[in-house]
C-alpha cells in the first residue's frame, strides 16, 4: 500500500511583462473573454494576449479538447495530459492536470504510483494510455503502432484514440508556453 | 475537403480515418485556425511569414518528420527567402542575429522543453525581441510541436 501523495495547486509568474488590463487593445480585450477552462483571465491569460490571434484560436482548440462531450472520457484526457506534462518537464499543468484526474476519478492511486514514478502500479487501460503519453511525448515522437495496438487492445475505438492524441499533443504546445514563458511556484 | 492535417498525416477522404477525424469538426476547424494564426496571421508582430515558415521546417526535421519538412520546404520556396532563411530552415546554426540567438531557443524548446529556464527569455530580449515577439515566437514553436505529434499518431493509427 502506497501512501498517497497530495499535491497542491502552484502559482504561476511569467518573465515578461503581461498585458495590463488599461492599455490593452480592442483585440487584446475581445481575445481575453475566452480563456482556458473558461477561469478567470490570469497573468497567464494577460502574457499570452500579447499576441492575440495566436491566443484566441489556441485557446478555442485547447477548450474543445479537453471538455468537449463524448467520445474519451474525461479522466483519460487528463492522463494524457499529465503523461506529457511530465515528460515535457511543466510542473504547473502537471499538477493541474494531476488534481483534476483525482477530483474526476474520486480517487488519487494513478497520481500517487505516477508522482512516485510507480507506472507499474497502474491498470491496463490507464498504463496503455500513459506509457502512449510518454512516447508522444518525446521529440522526436518514440511512439510506435504497438502503442495504438496496446490502445485497442483495452478496448478504445478510433474516436477515442484520436481524442488521446489531441489530448496529449495540445500539451506538446501547452507545456511549450507555460513552462518556458514562466515559472511555478508553491503558495 | 482536405486540410494541412490531413495532407501531414496522409489522409485522403475515401478513408475511414478520414471521416473517423470529422467527428470532432471542433478539432479539424481549430487545428487549421491554429495553424493560420501563427503561420499566416494578420498581424506578424514583425515576425514574417518566411522567417515562421522557415522556423517551421527546422521544427520539423527535429521532430524528424520528413513530410512536413517536405511541406514546409515548397512553402517556404514560395516565400522569397534569403540566404540565411534558407540555411536557418535547414539546421544551419551559424547565423546574424537575432536568428542565431532565435534557432538556439527554437531548438532547445523543441528538444528539450523540461530544460527551459528564465535566463533562455532573457537571452531573446537582448536579441531585440519585445514581449509581443517572444509570445508570437514561442506560440509558432508550440504550434509545430503539436502538429507534428498529431500528424503523427494519424499516421501510427493507419498502419495499424
Amino acid at each position: 500500500m502506497i501512501s498517497s501523495v497530495r499535491l497542491k495547486p502552484l502559482n504561476w509568474h511569467p518573465y515578461i511583462a503581461p498585458v495590463e488590463l488599461s492599455e490593452a487593445t480592442p483585440e487584446q480585450l475581445e481575445a481575453m473573454k475566452v480563456t482556458p477552462s473558461a477561469k478567470k483571465v490570469s497573468e497567464y491569460v494577460r502574457t499570452l494576449a500579447h499576441d492575440p490571434e495566436s491566443y484566441l484560436a489556441r485557446t478555442v482548440l485547447f477548450n474543445a479538447i479537453m471538455y468537449v462531450e463524448g467520445g474519451l472520457a474525461r479522466p483519460d484526457r487528463e492522463l494524457g495530459a499529465l503523461g506529457a506534462s511530465l515528460v515535457n518537464g511543466c510542473k504547473f499543468c502537471a499538477v493541474v492536470h494531476a488534481r483534476r484526474h483525482a477530483e474526476l476519478t474520486k480517487s488519487d492511486e494513478v497520481v500517487t504510483a505516477l508522482y512516485l514514478d510507480k507506472p507499474e502500479a497502474l491498470g491496463p487501460r490507464d498504463a496503455a494510455i500513459y506509457s502512449f503519453a510518454r512516447r508522444l511525448s518525446a521529440a522526436p515522437s518514440e511512439a510506435t503502432t504497438d502503442d495504438i495496438a496496446a490502445l485497442r487492445s483495452v478496448g478504445m475505438d478510433d474516436c477515442e484514440i484520436i481524442d488521446l492524441i489531441h489530448a496529449i499533443s495540445i500539451f506538446g504546445w501547452a507545456n511549450r508556453l507555460m513552462h518556458v514563458l514562466g515559472h511555478a511556484e508553491s503558495g | 475537403m482536405i486540410d494541412a492535417m490531413d495532407k501531414a498525416a496522409g489522409l485522403s477522404p475515401d478513408e475511414a480515418l478520414f471521416a473517423a477525424r470529422r467527428f470532432r469538426p471542433e478539432f479539424v476547424r481549430g487545428a487549421e485556425e491554429c495553424r493560420l494564426s501563427v503561420l499566416q496571421p494578420a498581424n506578424d508582430q514583425g515576425l514574417a511569414p518566411n522567417l515562421r515558415v522557415a522556423l517551421a521546417r527546422r521544427m520539423a526535421a527535429l521532430n524528424a518528420d520528413p513530410i512536413l519538412m517536405a511541406e514546409y520546404d515548397v512553402q517556404l520556396a514560395q516565400l522569397d527567402p534569403t540566404e540565411q532563411l534558407l540555411a536557418l530552415a535547414q539546421g544551419e546554426t551559424d547565423l546574424i542575429e537575432p536568428l542565431a540567438t532565435i534557432v538556439r531557443h527554437v531548438d532547445l524548446i523543441t528538444l528539450t522543453p523540461k530544460s527551459a529556464e528564465a535566463s533562455h527569455i532573457a537571452l531573446l530580449e537582448k536579441a531585440g525581441l519585445n514581449n509581443p515577439q517572444i509570445v508570437a515566437l514561442s506560440e509558432l514553436i508550440a504550434f509545430v510541436n503539436f502538429q507534428t505529434r498529431v500528424a503523427s499518431g494519424l499516421r501510427l493509427m493507419r498502419s495499424t
